[in-house]
């Protein structure tokens, strides 16, 4: 078994039945796009009304209480577990998967956000990016008083965007690498290179995402994400719009390359980690590999929008998350990489498997291949998007 | 006596106001409103942060003409499209009509319940298992591979054909019904007379039957193209990164890239050559009503 590649048996064996929240069908995917563009549309239409209905921050004393609004992506919770919040806390949650894409329901919330309105929601869970995004924005109340948080994974606790976590704690880490049907490729990939084999011509998806989409495609260049330059960003773009012509890219998707994936439609598809689990269960000739030259991680962050109501119920919610028993029976629904160091003793208390699942424990050699992209301004991510779309979307 | 009259008239003559109104109300708010919204931002250019633009009203022209210069390929791919579709729908669906306007007597019912039926099911579930038809791996890939019928791609799904055939498919019914309407209208002792002058069955059928129809023709044509040329959901699960549509772009600007003027001054470059060619094709087919 080549190093980068899981024990899919014991994958199978873990995931059972479960979707991972990063697939959805495209029918949801379509429906959001319709209420985000409604939403937007309908905001643009009317006046320029600015006066602000927000301000009902609570600013209450005493123990955390009320009702928790809570926006997350679809299937990434376990069993029982917001039950079991409300009875440690007695804290009501009404729980919403209506975070599907990260642009689009930045669409949607934006009009409401920049006036100071509710969001229908207390604590969301944007990806990294959107969470630094909405702080510069200044649309993300700080996080207070949460004992836990000494939990996080030291290099998530520093890391360059959020030193010290003071606005955005880490939900779920996980891979970006490729994908592939080894039933259409007949053999292993290894490479980037790998996705322009003209015997794959027709059957490569690519994310639309720029930087899950770009990353990897700039380190098989030679570049680095952690300085990334217009330049760099641009070489990877060139080389994606020359293979895009040549008809060897069939779709550039958001989360729904499974689909394509696991029907054969596509042989090699850039893929979030802990979905190819969910696949394997019915189709055994998937495999996860982080290219050679590199791949990305993504961390989806746990955000207190400045609408919030209940500012301390959220508080309470990462707590109770960061408590590390409590967050072994998330990671063994959701199969990511957990945020939280030492996991391995909880996680062996659930299945002696899960720590030594290289998908949740990713193995050293993995480790070194996978960067992060670090905080880029905001007129880097709108030129890079930009420029990315251009391609992708004519 | 007099005094009553005058008033029954009074009545009758703001009656149809009346009645009229509601109707104009609600498209002058849901209309009228957004139509203006979206012409003056397609005439704005943005300014400011990033993240939340302003949009400056400006009489910016050059959005039409970058619109116009970058996208010209998927709008003239759109209209290739859904031109195409509206030929294979009217192919199809004219001798449907006919069979049901004057074969199928006692069936009538029955088959116009058939042809509305997959219409129950939402359209982006039937699009998306056209995917499932189509695939690669599929029979029909199969079966039309092995008798060297496939599109140069090797493949069906991810194709022109198949964007071209979830667009025929999708909006058929828009073309079966009107023409249902106005064949069912005609009176059969019409054709009875031009067969007792000797007329041949096609003779009938171009002098009598078709010009009768036409109004069918017409309005069922306008029903597919308009739709199906600024459709995006048949080109995003049927179609690859080659067969990009307009609506592709379109929605695209609006949601990922945010550019609003861009994205509104492509949706009204849309608007006005599908008008412009509706306008053009009325005209040609001198119809002056529809229907």
């Amino acid at each position: 078994m080549p190093p980068n590649e899981f024990d899919r048996q014991l994958l199978n064996r873990l995931v059972a039945n479960r979707t991972s929240r990063r697939r959805f069908i495209g029918g949801g995917a379509a429906a959001a796009a319709a209420l985000a563009m409604g939403g937007s549309f309908l905001a643009a239409c009317s006046s320029d009304n600015k006066s602000a209905t927000g301000g009902t921050t609570s600013t209450q004393e005493g123990p955390a209480s009320g009702t928790l609004r809570i926006s997350n992506w679809p299937l990434y919770m376990a069993d029982g577990f917001v039950a079991d919040f409300q009875k440690a806390t007695g804290i009501t949650v009404d729980y919403k998967e209506d975070l599907n894409d990260n642009e689009q329901w930045f669409a949607k919330v934006k009009e409401p956000l920049s006036r100071k309105q509710d969001i229908g929601a207390d604590l969301a869970v944007p990806t990294t990016f959107m969470a630094v995004r909405l702080h510069g924005l200044g649309w993300l109340n700080d996080l207070g008083d949460i004992p836990n948080k000494k939990n996080i994974r030291q290099d998530l606790l520093e890391a360059s965007v959020d030193p010290g976590r003071k606005f955005s704690a880490p939900y779920m880490s996980g891979m970006v690498g490729l994908a592939y049907n080894k039933a259409a490729t007949k053999r292993d990939i290894t490479k980037i290179d790998d996705l322009w084999d003209p015997a794959f011509k027709g059957r490569v998806s690519l994310f639309s995402d720029a930087q899950d989409g770009l990353g990897m495609i700039m380190m098989s260049q030679g570049n680095s994400i952690e300085n990334s330059s217009m330049e760099t960003v641009q070489k990877a773009i060139d080389l994606v719009k020359e293979q895009k012509e040549k008809g060897q890219i069939r779709r550039f998707t958001g989360n729904d390359y499974a689909d394509d994936l696991a029907s054969g439609n596509v042989a090699i598809a850039q893929a979030y980690s802990g979905d190819v689990v969910q696949l394997q269960a019915d189709n055994p000739d998937l495999h996860f590999v982080v290219p050679e030259s590199g791949g990305t991680t993504f961390v989806d962050t746990m955000v207190i929008p400045y609408t919030t109501q209940n500012q301390k119920a959220a508080e309470a919610w990462i707590n109770y998350v960061y408590d590390r028993p409590n967050y072994a029976k998330l990671i063994a629904h959701t199969q990511y990489v957990p945020v939280l160091s030492d996991m391995t003793d909880e996680l062996n208390k659930i299945d002696p498997k899960l720590a030594s699942n290289p998908l949740i424990n990713p193995s050293k050699e993995t480790l070194a291949k996978l960067k992060g992209w670090p905080a880029l301004t905001d007129e880097q991510t709108k030129q890079y998007n930009d420029a990315y779309a251009a391609v992708t979307g004519g | 006596m007099a005094g009553a009259a005058t008033s029954n008239r009074q009545r009758s003559k703001i009656a149809p106001y009346l009645m009229i109104l509601p109707a104009l109300v609600y498209l002058g708010i849901f209309f009228v409103v957004p139509f203006y919204s979206l012409a003056r931002t397609s005439l704005s250019s943005s300014g400011g942060s990033v993240y939340l633009p302003t949009l400056d009203f400006n009489w910016d022209f050059a959005n039409y003409f970058e619109a116009f210069s970058h996208y010209q390929d998927q709008i003239i791919r759109s209209f290739v499209y859904a031109t195409t579709a509206t030929l294979l729908c009217l192919l199809l669906a004219f001798p449907l009509a006919y069979v049901i306007a004057f074969k199928a007597g006692r069936y009538k019912n029955l088959i116009l319940g058939l042809v509305i039926l997959p219409f129950f099911v939402t359209f982006l579930i039937r699009t998306i298992a056209w995917k499932t038809i189509l695939a690669d791996d599929g029979w029909v890939v199969g079966a039309l591979g092995s008798i060297g019928l496939l599109p140069s791609e090797g493949r069906l799904l991810s194709t022109s054909w198949a964007v071209i055939g979830g667009l025929t498919y999708n909006w058929i019914i828009f073309m079966i019904l009107p023409l249902y309407v106005s064949l069912e209208k005609i009176d059969p002792r019409l054709i009875e007379a031009s067969k007792d002058l000797y007329s041949t069955n096609r003779r009938s059928f171009t002098k009598v039957i078709l010009p009768l129809a036409m109004p069918g023709v017409l309005a069922g044509s306008l029903l597919v193209f308009i739709p199906a040329s600024g459709d995006f959901i048949n080109a995003d699960y049927l179609g690859s990164t080659q067969t990009t549509m307009i609506g592709n772009v379109i929605q695209k600007q609006f949601l990922v890239v945010k550019d609003y003027p861009a994205a509104a001054a492509l949706s009204m470059v849309l608007m006005l050559i599908i008008l412009v060619g509706v306008l053009l094709y009325t005209r040609a087919l001198g119809t002056e009503d529809l229907v």
